[in-house]
């Protein structure tokens, strides 16, 4: 077999492979999608239609706007609730985050230049995101109604703002831990304080990392449903518990509502993922890939 | 610059540590204050109800009855809370491997770039973007019995192929652990790309020069550098498939009756559908402290490979005395 040849076949080989992976990883998210624009016959008919046919948008104007001349009675969910859950989810992700983000980078600052943590403690804080919430969510909303804080904004955002801590820390670290410290030592110099060094020098040279650092941990923010599910109840719904009520309801499978509202909460998620992703490998390394 | 007072230091230099002290002091007190308000409460109300036997029938929680450690011996000789133990082993332990063979074989199969490199990238990392639960209610479409999958499986291998993925109790669980290996195998995919991607040229180099077979080099040569890197995406996946509720809960809740009960879906039940908050509260308690083993000792596991990387490439931050 001549190198060419062989090199030919190593090509189909790999692609082969790799084109199955993504056939597998595609297909599920090409049904939703497909789903969402299906007519209520083709949900669930046999046998499974691939493509929707006619397309239609009734799902959309259903569950996001409350169209009911769109629904069939059967099916009509009339509020237009997911859209209220779209913006708490906004408001509660932005918030957890952009302070998880700020105090992460001020503790990293700390630790990265005066070791104000030891890498044990740097270690040991992981704990806060390792330790499964199943474990803590009972007593926790317990002490919040004792406290008022379920089913409050403030209460989802300080859960939210402690389990995504040590991420902030960690990724925002490796970031300031490539700034040169020359420019800092000039600042020192011509007396500026520590924290005028960290918020005018370090923290704006690092701002694309902040925002890579921001957008990953709001991936994870916005997903999160063991710890909504339980310490909110009807004021403050987030949009996977909102996705959540369309299973089970009286009104059997409503495959095409979900769909819809799947899609709705999803393209977020996937664009502000696919914005970051060369960054995601460092939010989950914790330092230990070196480049 | 270091904040430990040395024996022989000058008044500047002092003045110096202590301000650091300051600065990190104004850095930690909010953080450790949160904390203390937050977590301590909770770990004491948790130790609390697992001490005394209290459900939501009763009155008030602080008048429950102490019991002292019987709640412990109910959770500890009840053969459901063993078998939770079990399938949660199970199905992290399937699905970290499932995840991490699938990653590593994408990784090492796009380690040279070729057309069409960035495309599959993204597609590879979208199943990580999608909200678990979507994930689910996704599942739940595409697996009902006569559903899209078996259709499709079925055309394609021309024999009839119908397994029920979601109501036969034997397949449940491997349903979930293949729900949990999509998902997440981006995962593994990225860190391990990184990897790779970051293995030094040099020693491979020279093993080439040396003659080694491409199959030994990477055995010999690429697999030990990689090791800190593989050890990060068992030890965190494994951590994260212990924890995983969300599509467990929404697509199948425990069920076909147990099949897919997993620790946090019995917990989960126990507290809040059979609403037994103590006994609840004692299993949570023994899980967390079985989890907190398996997290240190992942921890020291990651510290050693950490410090043996630090020894290789110089530590990533300098100490703080060198600046």
């Amino acid at each position: 077999m001549t190198k060419s040849n062989r090199r030919r076949i190593a090509s189909l080989v790999r692609h082969g492979l790799l084109g199955l992976w993504a056939v597998i990883a595609f297909f599920p998210i090409y049904w939703m999608v497909a789903t969402s624009f299906k007519p209520d016959t083709q949900w669930f008919a046999w046998p499974p239609v691939y493509f929707p046919d006619p397309p239609t948008l009734a799902n959309y104007l259903n569950v996001w706007f409350g169209a009911e001349q769109y629904a069939s009675t059967q099916y009509a969910i009339s509020s237009q609730k997911p859209l209220v859950s779209l913006g708490n989810s906004a408001i509660i992700a932005t918030a957890s985050t952009v302070l998880a983000v700020l105090a992460g980078s001020v503790i990293a600052y700390g630790v990265s230049r005066y070791r104000i943590l030891s890498e044990a403690r740097m270690f040991q804080l992981l704990m806060l995101r390792m330790i499964p919430p199943i474990v803590v969510v009972a007593p926790l909303s317990l002490y919040y109604s004792a406290v008022g804080l379920l089913d409050t904004f403030t209460g989802l955002i300080l859960v939210y703002f402690l389990t995504s801590l040590p991420y902030a820390v960690w990724m925002t670290k490796s970031f300031i831990d490539e700034v040169p410290r020359e420019i800092e030592q000039a600042a020192e110099i011509l007396g500026a304080s520590r924290w005028r060094t960290m918020f005018e020098i370090v923290l704006p040279l690092i701002r694309s990392g902040l925002v890579a650092t921001f957008l990953f941990i709001l991936i994870l923010t916005w997903s999160e449903y063991l710890l909504a599910l339980i310490i909110t109840k009807t004021q403050v719904t987030t949009v996977p518990i909102e996705l959540s009520k369309y299973q089970g309801s009286t009104e059997g499978r409503v495959y095409g509502r979900q769909a819809a509202l799947a899609v709705g909460i999803t393209v977020p998620l996937m664009i502000v993922g696919l914005i970051i992703r060369r960054h995601l490998a460092r939010g989950f390394s914790f330092g230990m890939v070196r480049r | 610059m270091t904040p430990v007072l040395e024996a022989s230091a000058s008044p500047r230099e002092l003045s110096r540590a202590r301000a650091v002290a300051r600065f990190k002091w104004c850095i930690l007190a909010p953080l450790v204050a949160l904390m203390a308000l937050l977590l301590l409460p909770v770990l004491f109300l948790q130790l609390y109800f697992s001490l005394h036997q209290w459900t939501v029938y009763l009155g008030s929680w602080w008048e429950a009855e102490y019991v002292g450690l019987d709640l412990f011996a109910e959770v500890l000789t009840d053969p459901r809370f063993g078998w939770a133990v079990v399938r949660s082993l199970a199905f992290a332990t399937g699905s970290t491997v499932g995840c991490f063979v699938i990653g590593f074989a994408l990784a090492y199969l796009m380690r040279a770039p070729f057309r069409g490199h960035a495309l599959y990238y993204v597609v590879f990392i979208l199943p990580m973007l999608t909200v678990p639960v979507v994930v689910a209610y996704t599942a739940e479409m595409l697996l009902y019995q006569s559903g899209p999958i078996n259709d499709l499986i079925s055309r394609l291998a021309g024999v009839e192929f119908k397994p029920a993925w979601l109501t036969n109790p034997d397949i449940a669980l491997f349903t979930v652990t293949l729900l949990e290996i999509w998902n997440w195998t981006p995962f593994s995919f990225i860190i391990l790309t990184a990897g790779l991607a970051a293995v030094p040229r040099e020693p491979v180099e020279a093993a080439e020069i040396l003659g080694a077979s491409k199959w030994r080099i990477f055995w010999e040569v690429e697999l030990p550098l990689l090791r800190p890197v593989v050890l990060l995406a068992l030890v965190l996946r494994f951590l994260e498939a212990m924890a995983e509720f969300p599509k467990t809960w929404a697509l199948l809740q425990g069920g076909p009756g147990t099949a897919t009960e997993t620790l946090p879906i019995y917990i989960f039940l126990t507290t809040w559908q059979y609403f037994e908050i103590s006994k609840g509260a004692a299993m949570s308690y023994l899980v967390m402290l079985m989890m907190i083993a398996i997290v240190l000792a992942a921890i020291a596991l990651l510290r050693r490979e950490k410090r043996s990387l630090d020894a290789m490439y110089g530590a990533a931050a300098p100490a703080a005395g060198a600046a």
